[in-house]
């Protein structure tokens, strides 16, 4: 049997990311213990809000995510499956849903038909029950009705508060990316409902919220992100010194830990192994060879084997929509001050919540700034919010930039969807396009020759 | 006398070419426009008040080809149809297009829509669909005024207020007819099928209203009286955007049952909820589009006080059905999220159900058949038996 070398090379420092994230997680699962107030909530980043509430916070997708990093979803899918969620259902909000099925019944439950998958099935029931949900999803229509949905699996008992995202469509003449009427009216608007939030937390707490540690929290944030910002700009480096997948492993943190002196360290030490890297010459694929660029969620079953499948071919992935434009990415946005503004333009700027017309926009200007040979779209097969506009953006990469491009099919956190032979033989033609434009000396069509 | 037959014809006609129905409507009135309306809550009175023609824009059962390049095949079948359309041509009936509802699968054949006919103006005025919000009544009034602003600025003159009353009263007074029809169906009348019951309601969303009213009045007002024989009573549920296949509805009523209601989207939800005709009428529409999530709620909205399933179990008693049949296109996630809440619920009131999945190509009608047989023979042995 033939060995393939492992090519990738992987950011050591996220080693030191996952034990935050574990130590996190462990936290939540005794916040009961602990006589902390839980809330679920979905969508943007809230946790700075609740961080300085005084809260324990659980994202719903990040625990979805978390267990299907750790092939540990399966219980909780099958448990909502045998609730009645249909397989073709976002597979974040079943998983969660499943959870939340099982936090309900108990670790001891035996009507949910799942069997001997006990050790895993406790995992997911490990979610302590939620005080309250809020929900604070923008783009994506599905991520409201799921929380609308949590909360009547709970017995329609639990308070809930709901921010509403206008969808940035671009009616106006004006309309453009951080720019215009469209957007500066859906800016102000957010705000003041996350102003109705904190009056919502106080009701909640009996507490005053503690706007002193929202901006201190805030102001870790913000600096997380500007270094996250530029170790992101190091990787346009060639040979690139890390790839979208060391990125992918940097979700967790920038997303949903607190934020205070550990996260800052955090994004610190990840900017600086890259720039160490770059300094002594080392790249995170061996023997660069393509450059690409990647449009999906991330297939979360998948990340160590998408790292080492894709560096097998010489290729880099750089980029994506889910790196680039999501996650604080915008942080000179943040008034450490006064930071609700600037935290709900963060809100709207969820990938999902563009217009095509945008995203265009985003994806080009990327795949220029990184000098990309050809793009991979994560078709994911239950998110129907990023996969939208997906082959209108391949028409427009190949018609404007001449980049090609494949696609194939997985999902966020539900593995049966993945098809290695059809991305394997996408990859290899595409490869293969690239490396014919190559010896025509530039590309097939397009502007950028 | 008025001539029912030609009348419901017409009004089938309409309902299954409405291309053919604004060709000539275009010729009749040169100079207006036509807009393509995407569901389900766009308010029609404003685009008719503009002085143009309103048309809820079908999934016309013609099977997807170029679409697929365009959207993913795990977008539902009324979506990739949509961009299909556009795609072919068949989208060309419309000077532009108006949408005023959160769904991301709708969002994305829309943005095909503006990608592909980039002369075509696609407006998107997202109407706040989390109905609890304290600031939703406000923010959807505002985007009533907005769609008016759009329309004046379309149309080049303004939407008058007494333009706006008058096209209201014409929505309400057609709305009230096809929901009288409905009222009638739940109490025993079988006039018209579930197929015709379609065709009534589809031709009102593409025909003018006051013309539409009038075919209306002439097919209702000969309809004979026709009461329930004793196939097994069933409600159908679901399906929201696009009309079920008229096939799956015939297939029902030949598998021994019969629809007595429904809470289609081209069925009672349409026409659930009248516009209140005093009062400012654009405060007046904001409240109607509230309201009628409280009528008959929608699995697209977020609304803590509004239960779908207890308003099917309701239904369902008011009406005398014996049996579900939900019908769920493929890929809805609304309906899909909602569905287990809907099972409770009718579990819980001892209401046998059945769930079909639709897609817009192909129907395993066999299939189908057998399982509302099943659902048939299930239902009848809780029949009492006379002693």
């Amino acid at each position: 049997m033939q060995t393939i070398e492992d090519r990738s090379n992987r950011l050591s420092v996220t080693r030191a990311g996952g034990q935050l994230i574990t130590n996190y997680w462990d936290d939540l699962f005794t916040a009961r213990e602990q006589g902390k107030q839980i809330v679920w909530y979905n969508g943007g980043a809230l946790n700075p809000i609740f961080q300085a509430a005084g809260l324990a916070w659980c994202h719903g997708e990040a625990f979805a995510a978390r267990l299907a990093a750790q092939q540990l979803e399966g219980p909780a899918q099958l448990a909502g499956a045998e609730y009645g969620y249909n397989a073709e259902l976002c597979s974040y909000s079943r998983t969660h849903l499943g959870c939340s099925v099982l936090t309900l019944q108990g670790t001891d439950g035996s009507q949910n038909g799942v069997v001997g998958l006990n050790d895993q099935k406790e995992l997911a029931a490990r979610l302590p029950a939620p005080d309250f949900f809020v929900n604070n999803y923008a783009g994506c229509s599905t991520g409201q009705q799921w929380d609308g949905i949590s909360y009547r699996v709970f017995g329609k008992q639990l308070p809930i508060f709901n921010i509403s995202h206008p969808f940035l469509w671009g009616n106006k003449p004006d309309s453009g990316y951080l720019t215009g009427a469209e957007w500066e009216d859906a800016s102000r608007f957010v705000a003041e409902q996350l102003r109705e939030l904190i009056s919502f937390i106080e009701a909640q707490t009996g507490r005053p919220f503690d706007y002193d540690a929202l901006s201190e929290s805030m102001t870790y944030i913000k600096r997380a992100a500007e270094l996250r910002r530029e170790g992101l700009d190091l990787c346009k480096a060639k040979p690139a010194p890390a790839t979208f997948w060391d990125w992918i492993a940097c979700v967790a943190p920038i997303n949903f830990l607190p934020g205070d002196q550990a996260l800052v360290d955090y994004f610190g030490s990840v900017r600086d192994e890259i720039k160490g890297r770059l300094d002594a010459g080392i790249s995170g694929v061996k023997d660069e060879k393509y450059r690409l660029y990647f449009d999906g969620i991330m297939n979360w079953n998948k990340l160590g084997f998408l790292s080492r499948k894709f560096a097998e071919h010489g290729a880099a992935v750089l980029c994506g929509r889910y790196i680039h434009n999501a996650f604080w990415q915008e942080p000179h946005l943040i008034d450490t001050e006064d930071p609700l503004l600037g935290m709900a333009q963060h809100y709207l700027l969820c990938p999902t919540n563009h217009g095509t017309k945008t995203l265009d926009y985003l994806t080009l200007r990327d795949c220029e700034e990184y000098d990309v040979d050809g793009i991979v779209f994560h078709s994911t097969r239950t998110c129907r919010a990023f996969t939208g506009p997906q082959r209108l953006l391949a028409r427009s990469a190949q018609q404007k930039l001449g980049i090609p491009s494949i696609f194939f099919e997985g999902d966020v956190a539900d593995a049966s969807f993945y098809k290695d032979e059809i991305l394997e033989s996408r990859l290899v033609a595409m490869l293969e396009t690239i490396d014919v434009q190559r010896e025509r000396g530039g590309r097939l069509a397009g502007a950028r020759t | 006398m008025p001539d029912a037959t030609a009348a419901l014809a017409r009004l089938s006609e309409v309902a299954r070419d409405p291309r053919r129905y604004v060709d000539q409507w275009r010729v009749d009135h040169p100079g207006q426009k036509v807009v393509g309306v995407l569901p389900m809550n766009f308010p029609r009175e404003i685009a008719h008040a503009a002085g143009t023609l309103p048309v809820v824009v079908q999934d016309d059962q013609i099977p997807v080809t170029e679409g697929r390049s365009l959207l993913a095949e795990f977008y539902c079948g009324y979506t990739r149809n949509l961009a299909d359309q556009a795609a072919t041509g068949r989208f060309d009936s419309y000077d532009a297009i108006f949408m005023a509802d959160h769904c991301i699968q709708l969002i994305g054949a829309a943005d095909v829509v503006r990608a592909l006919l980039p002369d075509t103006p696609v407006f998107f005025g997202m109407l706040n669909s989390s109905m609890n919000d304290s600031w939703a009544p406000r923010r959807v009034a505002e985007m009533m005024a907005e769609f008016r602003t759009e329309f004046a600025s379309f149309t080049g003159h303004q939407v008058g207020e007494a333009d706006l009353r008058t096209s209201i009263e014409a929505h309400n007074r057609d709305r009230r007819l096809l929901r009288s029809l409905f009222d009638e169906r739940s109490t025993g009348s079988t006039a018209f099928t579930p197929g015709q019951l379609q065709d009534l309601v589809t031709s009102s969303m593409v025909m003018d209203p006051v013309e539409h009213h009038a075919l209306l009045r002439d097919a209702a007002s000969a309809a004979p009286a026709a009461p329930r024989d004793d196939r097994v009573r069933v409600h159908l549920s679901g399906h929201l955007c696009h009309a079920p296949k008229r096939e799956l509805l015939e297939a029902i009523e030949d598998s021994g049952a019969i629809v007595v209601d429904d809470d289609l989207f081209h069925g009672r939800r349409y026409v659930s909820t009248d516009v209140d005709e005093t009062g400012d009428p654009l405060d007046a529409l904001a409240r109607w589009y509230s309201q009628r999530n409280v009528t008959i709620p929608c699995p697209t909205r977020v609304q803590q006080d509004a239960d779908w399933d207890v308003y099917l179990v309701d239904a369902v008693r008011r009406s005398g059905a014996e049996a579900v049949i939900h019908l769920l296109p493929k890929f809805c996630e609304p309906h899909m999220l909602y569905y287990p809440e809907l099972r409770k619920g009718l579990e819980a009131a001892g209401i046998p159900q059945l769930q079909l999945e639709t897609e817009h190509e192909g129907m395993p009608l066999e299939s189908f058949r057998t399982r509302i047989e099943a659902l048939v023979e299930r239902t009848l042995r809780k029949r009492p038996v006379p002693a």
